[in-house]
């Protein structure tokens, strides 16, 4: 990409020396064409997040009979805060949720790079292969959640398969129990997700050049060193790529599960999210809420700042 | 690469194996949604894979059609939901195409909104519950709590990231020779951009405006906490179909699955090509 930008600019340049204006008309009409989307986004951050923070502060909910903006008469000197600490069903669903993050994410990057190697050359069928392999992920995530929740009743397609492999009748209630229901979770999200860590894998691994591996296998390196000091390098962006996309998607990790189970049984499901929509929807302690929905995007902020100045100094060691 | 026999055989058992994996869950969802009543559930010795006496009475009874079959109707049908689900995501999809080309074409060209590109990652960043407060106060106070047109507005904002990411990818590759000629012939800049690259990019704008349209259909999350009767979406209603009486409704809910999950894997077989470059914010292209 760069290296088509570089000449361009070029060309650019001796136009503006040509035409007096146009720079001027560039900068106004760039201005306007960009409005809307600043608008947009100043719409849905700036106003929400000090709505946010105002009613963090309070004890302020849609039945407290009052509007929001009075809701300084309730103020509880940072109760929210310290109550977000020492909140028990906050911690275990944000450990949840991490729990499903590294079982899933390895899981599926592990899976998806498989595949995606079994495709890096062509061979008959390919395409078809292809384009069947990736519908799990454009499959609507509340109907994968509907798809999954069939299958693994106790009558359902799974017990029957592990029945015939099995030998023995199985009748398993699978998302009655607290364990077996954390792994049917997992595995709806493995299913849909596998598909777009081989779909990104597949992308950087046509990328890396035949010539390469074909001379590396002159001078006699196995498959392993082949990906390892050729195929490995090559890919380390894209990897990293591939992987915060589905960290940060696990972290929201909410429609299929929540169709699945309800965060349940019991809360034996209940991450981040099922968790704050549950305090929304049924305590309606909006306040609280503020609160908690403050929290993680303070934290994420930092994490999100963190990762990309840790990007930016890599990708300059390289140049 | 010289590739051994027993390495292809590998490969093909290891792609099947892979394959129906996929499609058991799909190809479940597909025969329920064709099922008559009594084969919905196991009945006493085995399962029915596929459907002994295929019928559409589930497609009839989810669009109000009395079933002789059914004790229980319903309260409404399918065809709002349906409805709301087209219409929120395909104005959303509209807003958010129109505010991501623009401002996309405003950096690619005139380095206008700098700030732009971070401000979106961070908005796709952040868990849509983390905002939703501030957001349904905000609804409610504009009246666009439960109305389509509330919905279309959070998607448009919600999938703008997306649009302006692609959009920019797609203007950065794009060759500006014509551009800077049509600019050399006298054309203001506005028309260049209106006239000349608008349709030069209709193919890119066309993937980028499916994908975002897949994406705010596949919407639960927004839906659920936006939206309470009169314009709830596809996913929503589905959940809200089952009854004390007759439990769950399965093949009805697998009737409706089925057709709110064919447009998107439809529409994103057609934009396969685009797929990585969507799904990366422009980072990788295929």
């Amino acid at each position: 990409m760069t290296a088509t930008a570089a000449p361009l600019k070029d060309l650019s340049q001796p136009m503006s020396v040509t035409a007096p204006k146009p720079q001027d008309e560039g900068r106004k009409l760039g201005f306007r064409l960009t409005l809307p989307a600043q608008v947009l986004v100043l719409f849905i951050s700036l106003f929400p997040l000090l709505m946010q923070l105002y009613i963090s502060l309070t004890d302020w909910s849609p039945l407290s009979g009052m509007a929001w903006p009075r809701a300084w008469e309730m103020w509880n000197n940072f109760a929210n805060y310290t109550d977000l600490i020492s909140d028990n069903r906050l911690w275990s669903a944000l450990g949840r949720t991490l729990l499903v993050m590294v079982v899933c994410v390895p899981v599926e990057f592990l899976l998806g790079l498989g595949l995606a190697t079994l495709f890096a050359d062509d061979f008959p069928g390919k395409r078809i292969f292809y384009s069947i392999l990736i519908m799990p992920m454009m499959v609507v995530p509340a109907v994968a959640g509907y798809m999954f929740y069939m299958l693994f009743q106790s009558g359902g397609p799974v017990n029957d398969i592990l029945s015939s492999l099995l030998g023995t009748p199985v009748t398993v209630a699978w998302l009655s129990d607290p364990v077996l229901a954390m792994i049917a979770v997992m595995v709806a999200d493995i299913w849909q997700w596998t598909p777009l860590m081989f779909l990104i894998l597949l992308a950087g691994l046509v990328g890396v050049p035949e010539d390469q591996m074909r001379a590396a296998t002159l001078l006699g390196a196995g498959p392993w060193q082949r990906f390892r000091t050729i195929v490995l390098p090559r890919m380390k962006t894209i990897i990293i790529i591939a992987l915060a996309i589905r960290v940060i998607e696990c972290f929201k990790i909410f429609d299929t599960l929540y169709i699945m189970t309800g965060g349940g049984p019991g809360v034996a499901t209940e991450t981040i999210s099922v968790y704050i929509y549950k305090i929304t929807t049924q305590d309606l302690i909006w306040g609280y809420v503020a609160a908690i929905a403050l929290a993680i995007l303070v934290v994420l902020s930092v994490a999100c700042v963190w990762a990309m100045k840790r990007m930016a100094r890599a990708q300059g060691d390289r140049a | 690469m010289n590739r051994s026999l027993s390495f292809e055989v590998f490969r093909y058992a290891a792609i099947l194996g892979a394959l129906a994996i996929t499609l058991i869950p799909i190809l479940w969802m597909v025969s329920m949604a064709f099922k008559p009543i009594p084969e919905w559930q196991a009945t006493g010795d085995a399962l029915t894979w596929i459907p002994k006496a295929p019928t559409l009475d589930n497609f009839r009874f989810i669009f109000g059609e009395s079933s002789s079959n059914l004790i229980v109707a319903l309260d409404r049908t399918a065809a709002k939901p349906i409805l709301s689900s087209l219409l929120s995501a395909s104005i959303g999809t509209l807003i958010a195409m129109s505010a991501g080309t623009a401002a996309a074409y405003g950096l690619s060209r005139f380095g206008s909104g700098a700030n732009l590109p971070l401000a979106l990652i961070q908005l796709r960043l952040f868990p849509p519950m983390a905002v939703m407060i501030p957001v349904m106060i905000m609804w409610s106070f504009l009246n666009m709590m439960d109305t389509w047109w509330g919905l279309a507005l959070i998607y448009g904002i919600v999938t703008l990231p997306f649009a302006f990411w692609l959009m920019k990818t797609f203007f950065d590759d794009m060759p500006r020779e014509i551009e800077e000629a049509a600019l050399v012939e006298g054309c203001s800049r506005a028309r260049v951009f209106w006239r000349i690259t608008l349709p030069m990019m209709r193919a890119p704008l066309a993937s980028a405006a499916l994908f975002v349209f897949i994406l705010n259909w596949s919407d639960y999350l927004i839906a659920l906490l936006l939206t309470t009767r009169e314009w709830v979406t596809i996913p929503v209603y589905m959940a809200s179909l089952s009854s004390s009486m007759t439990g769950q409704l399965y093949g009805a809910k697998a009737a409706l699955g089925l057709i709110a999950a064919v447009p998107p894997v439809v529409m994103g077989i057609l934009i396969q090509k685009h797929l990585v470059r969507g799904l990366t914010f422009g980072a990788l292209k295929q």
